[in-house]
């Protein structure tokens, strides 16, 4: 995915492209981010809410995509059928490959490491590089 | 011991063969005893992990691809219906999500086998462990199987995110009040403690970026189920559970198990490679409460 991001409307098409979401389709009824577990802020509402704005550059620089863990539980509540966690994950491309890594892999530390689990680091690659 | 064992084709992934390596083989000594024998496919390769969210991320679906390629083929050559069982809610989620992905375009399917040059089919059907115990053996018929007494154990099931959602592509249960671990305890026979932390997300894969925020949630999830007055809580999930783990080693209270770890016990296999002692919060206690049924008898 590669996306100019100086132009908001095309930066918005091809998110949902990417996505595969209709952004329109949100109507703000909140469920997501009640939900949300990992307590976004902006919310997965507002980020969304953001993008319908077409402030783009705002959405993208949030920090709390990061928080976000994939769980699901907005994606699966939505009554419109949205899945803004898949939307995160888009604003998260966006960064990545615009960027540096989001985690620094020489700080994580042998003894970390040697405590993980495969699949966490295996997953934080997959989401934070 | 059953007369004749059912062959099925089992994927391990990556923290099964290592971090995890005692849900692994709790999970295949129960099997033998229930009748099926789990045989690991043979060139086997990591899934990924999380499966991508983003519809164009093509490049996250080779993984788990060659996975289900080497099943269908394992499956072919001993002429045994198209399936795989895995352990891990990733692996799960991943390896099922990707098929359903194919099913739904199968224009995706043909760049994936391009890309590969391989060709995966689509007949691959990806099952849990739990799924087959509920589904295939029938948790009726393993209650029948239970040779100890766990009747004084207060279990607390944990679900976790990957192993229902999202329940369309899944279908293993509902992801707001599942019953599959619940009545799995059931059929073993100990006190299931119902908590409201049970589909809650213990952080997952955040520990490698912000590990105080999977503190909080961890220990979240442990409080309530702590209040509920659970003695013990177990997991389909490597990362569930060391997440869980690590966060309750502060407390030190509340042992993390794998559900097949309790069926072992259950079943009253011996555990000593299950890797207990591997665990943050030592689950002494809790094997040593657990007595077979005849010895309850002569105690008596």
């Amino acid at each position: 995915m590669q996306i100019n991001t100086e132009n908001n409307q095309t930066a918005l098409r091809n998110l949902e492209i990417a996505t595969g979401e209709t952004i329109s389709d949100c109507y703000q009824c909140g469920k997501c981010t009640a939900g949300c577990p990992a307590s976004m802020d902006p919310s997965p509402s507002l980020l969304i809410h953001l993008l319908k704005l077409g402030l783009f550059n705002q959405a993208i620089s949030a920090e709390s995509v990061w928080d976000c863990m994939s769980c699901l539980t907005c994606s699966e509540r939505c009554p419109k059928n949205v899945n803004p966690a898949a939307i995160i994950e888009g604003l998260k491309r966006i960064h990545l490959n615009n960027m540096d890594s989001e985690i620094n892999l020489h700080s994580l530390g042998q003894e970390f490491l040697a405590h993980s689990t495969q699949q966490a680091v295996v997953s934080g690659f997959r989401k934070f590089v | 011991m059953p007369e004749k064992m059912t062959h099925i084709p089992y994927y391990p992934g990556c923290t099964l063969k290592s971090k995890a390596l005692g849900y692994e083989r709790s999970a295949k000594d129960c099997a033998r005893v229930i009748g099926f024998e789990m045989h690991d496919i043979e060139k086997w390769n990591c899934c990924g992990a999380s499966f991508p969210l983003t519809k164009d991320n093509l490049m996250g679906l080779a993984a788990p691809t060659n996975i289900l390629v080497e099943a269908e083929q394992h499956c072919t050559e001993r002429k045994i219906d198209a399936q795989l069982i895995t352990l891990c809610s990733f692996c799960y989620n991943t390896l099922k999500r990707t098929d359903f992905a194919f099913k739904e375009d199968p224009g995706k399917l043909k760049t994936l086998n391009e890309f590969l040059d391989r060709k995966y089919h689509g007949n691959v059907k990806v099952t849990h462990y739990l799924e087959y115990l509920r589904d295939v053996i029938g948790f009726d018929n393993l209650s029948k199987m239970v040779k100890t007494d766990l009747s004084h154990l207060r279990v607390a099931p944990y679900y976790g995110c990957l192993l229902l959602k999202p329940e369309k592509e899944l279908g293993l249960d509902d992801p707001e009040e599942p019953v599959i671990l619940h009545d799995f305890l059931d059929a073993l026979g100990c006190q299931v403690v119902d908590f409201p932390g049970q589909v809650d997300c213990c952080g997952a894969y955040l520990i490698m970026r912000n590990p105080d925020k999977v503190l909080e949630l961890s220990h979240k999830i442990l409080d309530e189920a702590a209040e509920y007055g659970a003695q013990t809580l177990v997991t389909a999930c490597p990362l569930c559970q060391s997440n869980l783990d690590q966060s309750e080693v502060v407390r030190g209270e509340m042992p993390i198990l794998y559900f097949t770890q309790l069926l072992a016990i259950a079943l009253g296999l011996e555990t000593e490679h299950h890797q207990f002692d591997t665990h943050c919060v030592d689950p002494k206690s809790i094997v040593a409460s657990c007595q077979k049924f005849k010895e309850c008898a002569n105690a008596k």
